[in-house]
């Protein structure tokens, strides 16, 4: 445990230090606060229009925006997540591994007391953590800019979701982190272990919900899951890699919990799907082998 | 109360069809400085990771400071100290957070005690607090050196420990290993191609050749077998390149 908790402060110390995830994640924390800003131009926007279209007796229907939840506002942060989020964790994944690679310090740490798996396991938790944290100022500021926004305190339950969504988001990003790391210990040369977790990320968010549902990618930026096609090559696609499409997922888990439209029984599979995608690529980074874990870089 | 700090009897390691190390067979008594020496891929960087159990060999076994590097690997690993060659430690840490780390990892009680004492014996304080990418090369490797004895090991390997050190740097080094021998009680295995380093730290040598160990004596028997200045080099040009 002792150990443990070594490699996870440690973690934790250097991740704050590394330029290029640090970067990424103040640009993350940017755009997070900008999400809900961007949501409420997009309300006002509407309701400008809304109320010319009711004053020029064009419409009766009610504000689109009325009787909305205030979650709504945050809507964006979903595919922020999905974009920047993800490669933020795949960043900080890669440098995580790439940095006992290029300073040799590997040899050091495994010729103590130190077993494979706890370490991998530490800095695994230790980048865990650092993410947590950086979640953790995302929904505070979230929860600030709603609040200010409709001009009264976000309700608890409104604040258990936010907290609930970013739970959920920590976990899709755990499975980047892991990816990265994955990639980070067993390519040879540094440009190659950052390209293959961005490669993966593209395919699992753009390439295989393209062949399950034939959406267009551009559509893929909405917030919004692309329904399944019915039918034809793209449904059998969709049977069998839909599960693999982990942005879809959050998507639809995010909607349910920002009161976006799905429901418990649909957001239920996505959950499951999220988990699963985040304990495989754990696992598979566990199991690194101790001689892929000490190998040097080829550069 | 066994007096061998190092036994190895038919140790080999290949890496596919290439045999890195072929049955060695090597002791080394517990207060020794010992210097393996060898060409550049001799095979003595590949004895050093099997002993410090960082490679597992493909036939015979080990012990050091009592323990199978096989079959009791963590133990071996709480009795020794290890500065593999070209270590960079973490350059975005300072050399007090390096310490404090690879202490930790150690579980050494007392750690801020320890370290104190540790860059006190090896003359190198005031720079605790200073990130490691403003460190020369020489004064890197005095970080590397203090990682490796804060646990007090009974066997410290060292690899190559002397490359790319400045003559200062070198005479420096020297110094703190037979420091390290005599005041710290440990014993020490070093790697290197340098005559220069083991006719002036180590009490006794082999010659590695292709993954064999051709030769093994005291220093004094050596000098004493092959007498005059340049006997040492001679003997080991002979012994080392016979089949180069």
């Amino acid at each position: 445990m002792g150990t443990l908790i070594t490699v996870i402060r440690y973690e934790i110390l250097t991740a704050m230090r590394d330029r290029l995830p640090r970067t990424l994640m103040i640009v993350f924390l940017g755009m997070i606060a900008a999400s809900s800003i961007i949501g409420w131009l997009t309300n006002q926007t509407v309701t400008a229009v809304y109320n010319q279209v009711l004053a020029d007796g064009l419409t009766t229907a009610a504000n689109p925006f009325s009787g909305v939840s205030p979650l709504r506002y945050m809507s964006n942060t979903v595919i922020y997540m999905i974009l920047i989020g993800a490669l933020l964790a795949s960043v900080a994944g890669v440098q995580a591994s790439l940095r006992d690679r290029k300073m040799n310090t590997a040899d050091l740490i495994l010729s103590r007391p130190v077993s494979t798996v706890g370490f991998l396991a530490g800095k695994l938790l230790g980048q865990g953590t650092w993410l947590a944290g950086v979640l953790l100022v995302s929904a505070v500021t979230n929860w600030i800019s709603i609040s200010v926004i409709t001009g009264s305190v976000l309700d608890p339950t409104g604040g258990a979701k936010i907290l609930l969504f970013y739970g959920i988001g920590w976990v899709f990003l755990m499975g980047f982190v892991s990816l990265g790391m994955v990639s980070g210990l067993r390519s040879t040369t540094e440009a190659t272990a950052l390209l293959i977790p961005i490669l993966i990320w593209a395919v699992l968010v753009f390439v295989v919900p393209q062949l399950g549902t034939a959406a267009h990618p551009v559509s893929l930026l909405n917030p919004v899951a692309a329904p399944p096609s019915q039918g034809g090559f793209f449904q059998l696609m969709n049977n069998f890699l839909g599960p693999l499409a982990v942005g879809e997922h959050f998507k639809t888990a995010s909607s349910f919990l920002l009161d976006t439209g799905q429901t418990a029984s649909i957001a239920s599979l996505s959950f499951a799907v999220i988990v699963i995608f985040a304990l495989v690529a754990a696992a598979v980074l566990l199991a690194t082998p101790r001689n892929t874990v000490r190998s040097a870089l080829h550069e | 109360m066994s007096t061998i700090a190092i036994a190895a009897r038919g140790l080999s390691r290949s890496y596919g069809t290439s045999n890195a190390l072929k049955g060695l067979d090597l002791t080394v008594d517990q207060g020794e400085v010992f210097g393996l020496l060898g060409h550049n891929g001799a095979g003595k960087t590949t004895t050093v990771m099997l002993l410090t159990t960082l490679l597992e060999p493909t036939a015979g076994t080990a012990t050091v400071a009592g323990f199978d590097v096989r079959s009791d690997p963590r133990s071996v690993r709480t009795k020794i100290g290890y500065l593999p060659e070209n270590v960079r430690l973490y350059d975005n840490m300072t050399m007090l957070e390096n310490l404090k780390f690879f202490g930790r990892l150690s579980g050494v009680v007392g750690l801020d005690t320890r370290i104190s004492e540790t860059l006190e014996f090896l003359e190198f304080t005031g720079h605790e607090n200073k990130r490691l990418s403003t460190f020369s090369k020489g004064m890197r490797q005095r970080v590397g050196i203090a990682q490796a004895i804060l646990h007090r090991p009974s066997v410290l390997f060292l690899d190559e420990p002397t490359s790319g050190l400045d003559p200062q740097g070198v005479k420096t080094l020297r110094e703190t290993i037979v420091r390290m021998n005599t005041d710290l009680g440990m014993t020490i295995f070093m790697n290197t191609h340098l005559l220069s380093e083991v006719t002036k730290t180590c009490t006794s040598i082999g010659v590695l050749r292709n993954g064999e160990l051709v030769y093994q004596a005291p220093l004094a028997d050596t000098l004493a077998t092959f007498p005059g200045e340049d006997s040492l080099e001679q003997v080991y040009l002979t012994i080392g390149s016979e089949t180069h």
